[in-house]
């Protein structure tokens, strides 16, 4: 039953909420928040991409660009008007905050645009396959696990040579020590949410190219995902993070194929049930890990 | 005199239960169909608001599993409310075992309440130890388990498909009853020595811990008579709208919810009515001002969305400039009376605020 | 060079300072005494920026640092040693020392200060690519002392930087604080263990909630018996 598709397949699917997690991460291992508006993030990749096919005589490539800083540009945005006015009053305070900047930028898009799916062009290759070993594994997947190999490898150069990527890890470790060292605190998190809006943009391009079409609540569905994701890998650690990837997309597809017909569609209800269980018994996430070495990227 | 007396220390709760009251009259002498449907579901939310805040109020946790137990209270309230044909009728596949189920209607409330409080209890012990930070992802975590449940158990809930046929049991007196009833029993919550000790433990763990309060118990008993409340009120208003699906006690009632509390002042009883009046008020401004848009076509694609986006500014508006709310943590007087601020407030020392 | 005048400060409704008046000179070792709960961390607090002060001022080399961030003094020149250390656990001592220079990046200086640290600090050298986290309690202390010394701190403020160690390791911490105010650095140190605290600094202030209840040099202090009152239990010496 493990075939070689099947294998690409979660591989795929692991490199894609690999990178999901990640976003959600790096601003909560700084600021302790769970950004519920960063599935909307997913969201406006899908309409920007929409638009600009429909307005621009653009390549793909360069569409894929624009989303990519489109959402970037969105996730600042949200940091600078709706975050950074309440960081300092309380975590209860950004987390209403988050779930309100959520529901405003959902019903943004059903007002603006439309209630209804909207089509989103897809390249060519997203719909070519190619054959290794005797099986037809499709580009889409190949192009997400490159996709994601690039972006830790980059993300890796980011954090652990410049200065600024060592001070986004200290922060993670102690905010206020980082702050007292001169490093300023609006740019650490300025950083971390451009960081977490480039994860999504890519994100959103892969996830789009799965169902070519586009709707304000398309960004749910990822945003549970990439919460799950956090918690299973520890929701301190970028490596947790990319591990959790991988462990959710690996057990959703077993239970996908394990589970009788009956259970099948609880799937979800389990994993969030793991969650809980997870945060009851080992808060700190499954993975083992050194306090020192694993801790962040 | 003595009559005068024993009443002051619910000046609070009666001026709020003046101000339903009063609504409650103006619009049963007004007569408008339309009119008395907003006020009873008003009615209805304002209970889900009172029993959010009972437990996010004396706390200080956020709970995103509130409108989660409503759903529990609503689907439960059901199978025992409506006739085993009625029931037949819109969920051939129901269980067996629940068919013939058939309690009047207040029990049948009363159940849907027990049932949330239940669940809520197993599910919450353990919970309560948690860190406040996880313990608002846990809530979540529990609100889409709820949501999953209900939206596949097709054999309980019908599934995603519509659960028709319920009776129109809350009218606008039922849901005047049960707000009323809530808002006493919320407040005497918060003055009582449970909701005292919980603020105690809000606001200091170590020294509430320290002249042993449990914090863990207090909390669990808020956590089950907020579900409770939740429950009974997920009962009313399956019973006003006769006919739900999953998806009604998901993220955007509970966004709706929490607005209502957050901007009238999640510290006190008088910020959730005062929310919700608020609120309730706001939306039918705007969904007014929707449906006329749409009416004049002036919006190719239609005009949805816009109360949704307004609600959600002004939510984000109230938490950078004014996160107690509205009523900053004090409660309604009747009449105002002046007293020291530091007396007077319910916020906490350092949350939100 | 640092002038603290008649400071309040709280936690909310608790009072931790009630009129707290010090300064420390240009090239001065002056120390902060008192027992737990003093109000010493929250001066050194009020003065880094972390807490600010509701009444009274602090000012520093002339211009007033009420209200203003935690960065910003940091930019000023003035480096807190928080009690507990606070090193980084994830970043290796290399990093760590690097985001210590955060505000002096400038490659002459940011090598003249890493080899003054090496020199001071041998044993970071060895342990250059280790991670924090896996240092020593005394090793970590050294660590912080350093990443501190990365900024050319005009001002360098210690709490209580014995705390928890062994006392050979005191003994080599203040053997450090000696050396570093004989290199010429202007040092705030706030520290429950009064004698070996005064046998090397010029002056001190003894703190009692949130009042400062005398000061004077070092000589004057030790012939001073109440601190013995205070201390009475605390060491387990008695002078007399």
């Amino acid at each position: 039953m493990i075939t070689l598709e099947f294998i690409i397949n979660i591989l795929s699917l692991g490199s894609l909420y690999a990178m999901l997690a990640l976003g959600l991460v790096i601003v909560y291992g700084i600021l302790r928040l769970v950004n519920f508006a960063y599935g909307e993030l997913i969201m406006v990749g899908g309409y920007t991409m929409y638009l600009v096919t429909l307005y621009t005589p653009l390549p793909w490539l360069a569409v894929a660009i624009v989303a990519v800083l489109a959402v970037m540009l969105t996730s600042l945005f949200t940091e600078l008007v709706a975050f950074r006015p309440v960081r300092e009053k309380s975590l209860t305070a950004m987390l209403i905050t988050s779930f309100a900047v959520s529901t405003l930028l959902q019903n943004g898009a059903l007002l603006i645009i439309s209630p209804r799916a909207r089509a989103v062009t897809l390249p060519q290759i997203f719909q070519t396959s190619v054959m290794i070993a005797g099986t037809s594994v499709p580009w889409r997947n190949i192009l997400t696990i490159l996709t994601c190999i690039l972006t830790l490898a980059l993300l890796t150069l980011l954090l652990r040579r410049t200065v600024l990527g060592i001070a986004l890890r200290a922060a993670a470790d102690n905010f206020k020590m980082t702050r007292m060292l001169g490093v300023p605190a609006n740019t650490v998190i300025s950083t971390a949410f451009a960081i977490s809006g480039i994860m999504a943009g890519i994100v959103s391009i892969f996830w789009i190219g799965r169902s070519a079409s586009v709707t304000p609540t398309i960004g749910m569905p990822p945003l549970l995902v990439a919460f799950v994701a956090t918690v299973i890998g520890g929701m301190n650690s970028l490596t947790g993070a990319v591990v959790g990837g991988f462990v959710y997309a690996i057990t959703i597809s077993l239970l996908g194929v394990i589970l009788p017909p009956g259970m099948v569609e609880f799937r979800e209800a389990f994993m969030f049930a793991f969650v809980i269980i997870v945060l009851l018994f080992r808060p700190e996430g499954l993975i083992r890990s050194k306090t020192s070495v694993e801790r962040v990227g | 005199m003595k009559l005068a007396a024993r009443l002051k220390p619910f000046n609070t709760p009666l001026t709020l239960v003046a101000a339903v009251l009063a609504i409650a009259l103006l619009t049963q002498l007004l007569d408008i169909s339309l009119l008395t449907r907003i006020v009873t579901v008003m009615f209805v939310s304002l209970m889900l608001v009172l029993g959010l805040q009972l437990y996010m109020g004396n706390s200080g946790i956020l709970n995103f599993a509130h409108i989660g137990f409503m759903g529990i209270g609503a689907y439960t309230a059901v199978i025992f409310s409506m006739t085993p044909e009625a029931k037949l009728l819109t969920n051939s596949d129901l269980y067996p075992f629940l068919v013939p189920l058939h309690l009047p209607f207040l029990p049948s409330l009363l159940i849907g309440g027990l049932v949330a409080a239940a669940l809520a209890s197993i599910v919450s012990y353990p919970l309560m130890r948690l860190s406040d930070a996880a313990a608002v992802i846990t809530s979540f975590a529990l609100l889409v388990i709820i949501h999953v449940v209900l939206l596949h158990w097709d054999r309980v809930s019908n599934g995603p498909r519509t659960l028709f046929g319920v009776d129109n049991y809350t009218t606008l007196w039922v849901s005047v009853a049960f707000a009323v009833i809530t808002i006493f029993a919320v407040y005497l919550f918060k003055e009582s020595s449970i909701g005292l000790r919980l603020r105690a433990s809000r606001d200091d763990r170590y020294a509430a811990a320290s002249i042993g309060i449990n914090m863990v118990v207090m909390r669990w008993l808020a956590f089950m008579t907020s579900a409770f409340i939740a429950g009974v009120g997920g009962g009313l208003w399956a019973h006003f709208i006769t006919s739900f699906k999953p998806y009604a006690f998901y993220l955007s009632e509970t966004f709706v919810v929490l607005a209502m509390l957050v901007i009238g002042g999640p510290y006190s009883v008088s910020g959730a009515v005062v929310g919700t009046l608020v609120v309730t008020a706001a939306r039918e401004v705007l969904r007014g001002i929707e449906n006329q848009v749409n009416i004049l076509q002036l919006f190719p694609e239609g005009f949805f969305g816009f109360t949704e986006v307004v609600l959600s500014i002004v939510l984000i508006l109230i938490l950078v400039y004014r996160p107690t709310g509205i009523m900053g943590g004090r409660e309604l007087h009747w009449p105002r009376r002046r007293q020291a601020r530091s007396a007077e407030t319910n916020q906490p020392e350092n949350n939100i605020s | 060079m640092l002038e603290l005048n008649e400071v309040h400060a709280r936690y909310e409704a608790i009072i931790a300072l009630r009129g707290v008046s010090i300064n420390v000179g240009q090239g001065e070792l002056v120390a902060l005494l008192g027992v737990n709960g003093a109000g010493k961390s929250t001066t050194l607090g009020c003065i880094a920026g972390i807490l600010r002060p509701w009444q009274g001022g602090v000012t520093f080399e002339g211009g007033s640092i009420v209200g203003k961030s935690p960065e910003q003094i940091a930019r000023l020149g003035i480096s807190l040693v928080p009690e507990g250390r606070d090193i980084f656990p994830s970043l290796t001592v290399e990093e760590n020392l690097r985001l210590g220079a955060f505000t002096r990046r400038e490659k002459t200086e940011y090598r003249r200060n890493l080899d003054e640290v090496y020199d001071l600090f041998p044993v970071l050298k060895e342990r250059l690519q280790q991670p924090g986290g896996t240092l020593s309690g005394g090793e970590q202390q050294q660590l912080a002392i350093a990443r501190a010394l990365m900024s050319s701190p005009r001002l360098l403020m210690l709490d209580e930087p014995s705390l928890g160690l062994a006392p050979a390791l005191v003994d080599q911490i203040f053997e450090l604080i000696a050396r570093l105010h004989q290199r010429g650095v202007t040092i705030l140190l706030v520290e429950q263990n009064v004698h070996r605290c005064l046998e090397i600094v010029d002056r001190a202030y003894l703190m009692n909630t949130g009042l400062i209840e005398s000061k004077g040099t070092a000589q004057q202090l030790r012939e001073n018996t109440d601190i013995e009152g205070i201390y009475l239990g605390m060491q387990g010496q008695t002078k007399k």
